[in-house]
């Protein structure tokens, strides 16, 4: 499993769509309700999830979830199956 | 349109590029309080900022890791109902004693937080409205601005009241330089001074006509003592401007205020008379049970 298709459910559910396909190309412009507080939210709620603390500087230009997931792997998130 | 005042779309671009969820901000801002917003906005980001748009390009990034600190800290304090412990001095040294912090994230924050979020615009507009209506017919008024954070209200009674003169008063020697440089950029120099301390520290014998004091409370272990010492500095029948952050965790917010009344409460066991309120919401809450940053501004006398 990659880390999209494991963080998928924690996206749907914070911008409260079931039918939402998270991909590595997608940004805050391409989800109708991405804004500042469901982006807080997606990130407490990933910290939750994968045990790490993400930082300011962890989150500045972040440009789509490709980046992201990038950050997250490069700060020692390991998705399920991958080790 | 919004896309007419050059320094609001540096700005906005800026943040956006870093930030883009922060986008509907300027627009909601827009949307609210039309071009009367976006003229003032655009005249203080040009005046404080120039024609550097670098400095707007790094007052953005500021701004945004900002307003995410303490977006995150929303989130915990949703759950938690309290802020994170901390003392004083610990607080004094991680942000108001700490000059990277300061002016590379926390200033240019509240600096463009007073157009950018609701409640700070709205408290101005309150501001313009009760407070300055009330000081224009003193002759050469002296105001006190104590904790003067960014110089913002300093900077607005120097322009907005010609003949005063104020005295600004701060813990950080950071925002005290701050403060200066907003002065010095609105060619106010020679009405401002500043004094660097603890007011309960200082014999200030000179009584003032209005003091001012914007989102300090929540600063402090013992906001009912300095209340005490802000009622000291004013002469009878003077004026002030009072308020404090309710419910709105940030790295060095102490005090935690749940309601405005606790606010009103401690303003009048200072012996002063609350004249008018505001009580403003940062944003409406997004679902039942949440709790939203508010804030609570007064104008008292003595």
């Amino acid at each position: 499993m990659t880390t999209i298709e494991q963080l998928q459910p924690i996206f749907r559910s914070v911008f409260e769509d079931d039918d939402l396909i998270v991909t590595r190309e997608m940004s805050a412009n391409d989800v109708e309700n991405w804004d500042s507080l469901n982006h807080i939210t997606l990130i407490v709620e990933i910290e939750m999830y994968t045990g790490l603390t993400l930082t300011t500087e962890d989150l500045i230009s972040l440009a789509n979830v490709g980046d992201f997931v990038d950050m997250l792997e490069s700060k020692g998130f390991v998705p399920n199956g991958a080790g | 349109m919004i896309e007419n005042y050059r320094h609001i779309n540096i700005l906005k671009e800026s943040v956006c590029s870093k930030f883009p969820y922060f986008m509907g901000g300027f627009d909601r801002q827009y949307e609210k309080f039309g071009d009367d917003w976006a003229s003032a906005f655009n005249r203080e980001l040009e005046i404080f900022f120039g024609s550097d748009d670098g400095r707007i390009e790094s007052a953005a990034l500021g701004y945004g890791a900002f307003c995410l600190d303490s977006m995150k800290l929303q989130v915990e304090f949703n759950k938690t109902l309290e802020y994170r412990n901390k003392t004083y001095a610990e607080a004094s040294s991680e942000v108001y004693q700490n000059r990277d912090y300061m002016f590379g994230l926390y200033l240019p924050g509240i600096l463009i937080s007073h157009y950018l979020w609701e409640h700070h615009y709205v408290q101005l507009k309150f501001y313009e409205k009760e407070v300055i209506p009330q000081i224009e017919d003193i002759d050469n008024p002296l105001i006190y601005d104590v904790g003067v954070g960014t110089g913002f209200y300093t900077k607005e009674y120097l322009r907005r009241v010609e003949s005063s003169q104020v005295v600004g008063f701060d813990m950080s020697p950071h925002s005290l330089e701050h403060t200066e440089m907003m002065v010095k950029r609105w060619d106010f120099s020679e009405r401002y001074q500043s004094r660097l301390g603890d007011i309960l520290e200082r014999d200030q014998t000179e009584l003032c006509d209005v003091i001012n004091s914007i989102e300090v409370l929540e600063h402090l272990e013992n906001p009912v003592e300095f209340l005490h010492g802000l009622n000291k500095m004013l002469r009878p029948g003077g004026l002030g401007f009072i308020s404090a952050a309710i419910n709105a965790p940030n790295a060095d917010h102490i005090y935690l205020y749940r309601n405005a009344d606790a606010v009103a409460e401690q303003i009048q066991t200072a012996e002063f008379t609350i004249l008018s309120q505001t009580v403003d919401q940062a944003y409406e809450p997004r679902k039942s049970g949440d709790i939203v940053p508010t804030n609570a501004a007064f104008v008292v006398t003595k």
